[in-house]
């Protein structure tokens, strides 16, 4: 039986470590920390803008396989993009994440700007923006990060792409998650409304606001055990309702990341929680083995292949020092798409130009094996998936899942092929 | 410098500024998520550190039961746990509790309770004592007790007819820790039995407490001083023998907290923290090496693990999940539940018993509806608790390899 070590616990990480146990493997999760997965909208965006709005995702990420060579999406290609997508669509159930992977959701966010992103969380659906839409956003006095006001003013001054437009209004309920509080976190409402009881005397307070014909938006906080605690709600409210995700603490977020980590173990695959990898044991062209600082020394993995994702900047899979040197900090990979000079690494204006230091990373073959200067695989055994693969600017195309789901399956399908 | 002054001036401050305010630890904190009381680990921890300079800015800290679960799911590598673990200590230090300097005295309590064993327990089982006892000391009437033992695992060690086979392996050094001397003295016992099955030589030298009790009421000196006398003990049974025991929270103290939340930099200690290993983490890394024999018994039958805390925060996964799953017919289901709730002496004090309960409360379920009667978690107190708030047997993962083995029925 093929061992494999997979570093990182993103969405990258956990459906590596699903798809390959899936084929027979026998696979092995390190991870520093919990991953970034929970962190998220708890949505799926293979391509957002383009920069235009995308309508269907996998034409988008067909047009740039196509004209951007240096994009991930030019080795991982859309057939990839779409197995990943189903596969993490299927794992988790319908429950959770609903849509088709052919077309993107346009959903609002919680300013109030109408997001594209492809497969959604089905309490979310309700939000569609389309022509002649009717919401009325619901704030809760003790949440301080869903602003009603803001989200409805924006979304009723939104003119859609066809020419289209919504109604929008708001309203505020003096309605605390636990007695006395006055500012909760999205976390403690979602636990209040995992409660029937709660439910029942907010979605009574609620149905007394509304009127006939309108949609309900509320903050993405509707239950967080109790997948069906939207459905109840707006039942009982007697109107559709939708959640709108949050900063974090992301519940959304939580219910994708705790469903697909079950799903992993429940798969048999050995998950070591709170322990960064600091060694690698190679030869040419070979991993042997990679060691973790666990308490009190370190423990050595070995295995016959090994899958990076332990991602980008954010989680310091990538650092960036002070004389703006790059570098990826576990197996000190060759580095694609920096600059001649350091200062070139964040230019223009912040928000506005394609910013080169996002688009650092490691450049891969087809397998997803990282490359060297002369473009073949540093290692025979290493494959590299989601953040830290190079070349996507992935904050602004709203590409981040995409490319972790088609990389996680490009390189889990090439380690069970080469076992074979 | 001594332990008080490591966690006034020092702290694991290097790692503050790791902080991305992510929110990940609050949402894993068992504690905050059953109480008001407690602000969560985030809040109090690298945001009211900041803030602290001599003096506590937010007392609700001392609702952390120390359970270690922040740090362990940090994805910054921010030391959490041990952040607040010596911002309450040093918000202890001039008015500590009569009580938490008496919980931490765990060896006394064995060797006081052990040769009045029948006493002991009618006395834990007497509801009018108990009474007294919470109004006075300040520990709750229904916190879960030990049964006292009419044999210590030592008192065992001496009367036993040794092995008569041939060591084939080697010397190992047994560290049972307080409870596994006085109290879990079966797990002791079944332990060193399936160590010798294996071949090994299994040295117990005459040991103490590893003083985490203390440390984790804010005893940073007098838990330090037992770490490094225990040190001494262990070591003394021979240089660099591996060291196994079977108490989880006891190797953590051992591997690492002594270390990261007391400031002990002592030679002695690091030479301890490197070759001890949790006996389930000894027998996975021999099986790796394929020198684990795995000619099991069936034992058919589904059983709930519980990972303690203290173990999950060695960062060395489950090794008892992996182990168990080599014997046919036997399913193991882990309870996915963060904390049992007692964290050491967290669930016994009136103040914190009800949150204690309310922490447990998912893992009970959990237990009942896995199997009612019988559940396996690697630590003393957590067993203790699981079994009072589930009425199962609750016992350590050692007893189904000994079982396994053919060892016991």
């Amino acid at each position: 039986m093929t061992r494999v070590v997979v570093i990182g616990a993103g969405i990258a990480g956990l459906t590596t470590c699903l798809r390959l146990a899936a084929a027979g493997a026998q696979v092995t999760l390190l991870t520093k920390g919990i991953g970034g997965l929970q962190l998220s909208q708890g949505t799926v965006d293979i391509f957002g803008y383009a920069p235009h709005r995308v309508g269907c995702p996998l034409e988008a990420v067909g047009d740039v396989a196509r004209d951007k060579p240096d994009h991930p999406y030019a080795v991982i290609g859309a057939e990839a993009v779409r197995t990943g997508a189903e596969f993490l669509r299927d794992a988790v159930g319908p429950d959770l994440l609903t849509g088709d992977v052919g077309s993107n959701h346009q959903l609002p966010t919680a300013v109030g700007a109408v997001r594209p992103t492809c497969l959604a969380q089905p309490s979310m659906i309700a939000g569609e923006c389309r022509d002649g839409a009717r919401f009325t956003i619901v704030g809760l006095r003790q949440l301080k990060d869903f602003p009603a006001a803001l989200i409805a003013g924006n979304l009723a001054r939104t003119v859609l792409d066809g020419g289209g437009r919504m109604s929008a209004r708001h309203v505020v309920v003096d309605f605390p998650a636990r007695d006395g509080e006055a500012d909760s976190s999205g976390l403690v409402y979602a636990r209040a409304f995992d409660d029937e009881g709660f439910r029942g005397r907010f979605a009574e307070l609620v149905a007394s606001l509304v009127t006939d014909g309108e949609v309900v938006g509320l903050p993405a906080v509707l239950g967080l055990n109790d997948r069906s605690a939207w459905r109840d709600l707006a039942d009982r409210i007697g109107h559709p309702v939708f959640e709108i995700p949050l900063p974090p603490p992301s519940v959304p977020g939580m219910r994708l990341n705790e469903t697909l980590t079950a799903a992993v173990k429940a798969a048999r695959v050995r998950v070591v929680l709170g322990s960064r990898v600091t060694g690698v044991d190679a030869e040419p062209g070979r991993v042997r083995a990679v060691s973790i600082a666990a308490a009190g020394g370190p423990r050595k993995f070995a295995a016959d292949a090994f899958v990076l994702a332990a991602g980008g900047f954010e989680s310091g899979g990538l650092v960036l020092d002070s004389y703006g040197r790059v570098s990826e900090t576990i197996f000190g990979l060759p580095l694609a798409g920096l600059p001649e000079a350091p200062d070139e690494l964040v230019v223009g204006e912040f928000w506005g130009a394609e910013q080169p230091l996002f688009a650092v990373g490691v450049r891969v073959d087809e397998r997803m094996r990282p490359l060297g200067a002369d473009a073949t695989p540093v290692y025979a055994n290493l494959h590299a998936a989601g953040g830290v693969l190079a070349g996507a600017q992935r904050w602004s195309e709203k590409s981040g899942e995409g490319i972790a789901l088609g990389s996680a399956v490009r390189a889990a399908d090439a380690i069970v092929e080469e076992s074979e | 410098m001594n332990g008080m002054e490591f966690a006034g001036h020092e702290l694991a401050r290097a790692s503050l500024d790791h902080c991305v305010k992510c929110t990940v630890c609050e949402t894993q904190c068992p504690v905050a998520a059953v109480t008001p009381l407690f602000s969560g680990p985030k809040f109090v921890g690298p945001q009211a550190e900041r803030y602290r300079n001599g003096e506590s800015v937010d007392h609700s800290l001392d609702y952390c039961s120390s359970c270690g679960i922040c740090t362990l799911s940090c994805p910054q590598g921010v030391q959490i746990a041990e952040l607040n673990s010596q911002a309450r200590a040093v918000m202890k230090a001039d008015h500590m509790p009569v009580r938490d300097r008496l919980i931490g005295q765990t060896t006394l309590m064995g060797k006081v309770m052990t040769p009045f064993a029948p006493i002991a327990n009618a006395a834990l089982g007497n509801k009018p004592i108990r009474t007294v006892v919470e109004k006075v000391v300040g520990v709750h009437r229904d916190a879960p007790m030990p049964p006292a033992q009419h044999q210590s695992f030592e008192g065992w060690l001496k009367k036993r007819t040794a092995p008569t086979a041939k060591p084939t392996r080697g010397p190992l050094v047994f560290f049972h820790g307080c409870a596994g001397g006085y109290f879990e003295v079966e797990t002791s016992k079944r332990a060193v039995e399936v160590l010798e099955y294996l071949g090994y030589e299994v040295i117990v030298p005459k040991q103490g407490c590893c003083g985490l009790a203390q440390q984790s009421n804010g005893l940073f000196d007098s838990a330090t001083a037992s770490v490094l006398k225990l040190c001494d003990q262990l070591r003394s049974a021979g240089q660099g023998l591996t060291i196994i025991s079977a108490s989880g929270s006891c190797t953590g103290m051992l591997k690492h907290e002594a270390h990261e939340i007391m400031g002990v930099t002592d030679d002695r200690l690091a030479d301890v923290a490197v070759r001890t290993r949790d006996i389930m983490e000894f027998l996975l890394e021999l099986h790796e090496a394929g020198e684990l024999p795995t000619d099991f018994r069936r034992i058919d039958m589904t059983v709930p693990y519980h990972a303690p805390c203290q173990l999950k925060s060695q960062g060395i996964g489950m090794p008892a999940i992996e182990v168990l799953r080599l014997i046919p017919g036997l399913t193991v289901v882990e309870s996915g539940r963060a904390c049992c709730g007692i964290a050491g002496t967290y669930g016994l004090k009136k103040e914190k018993y009800e949150v204690a309960q309310a922490v447990g409360r998912p893992l009970f379920d959990m237990v009942r509806q896995t199997n009612p009667e019988f559940a396996l978690c690697d630590t003393e107190t957590c067993r203790w608790q699981i079994r009072k708030g589930t009425g199962a047997q609750v016992e350590h993962p050692i007893w189904m390899v000994h079982k396994a083995y053919g060892l016991s029925d």
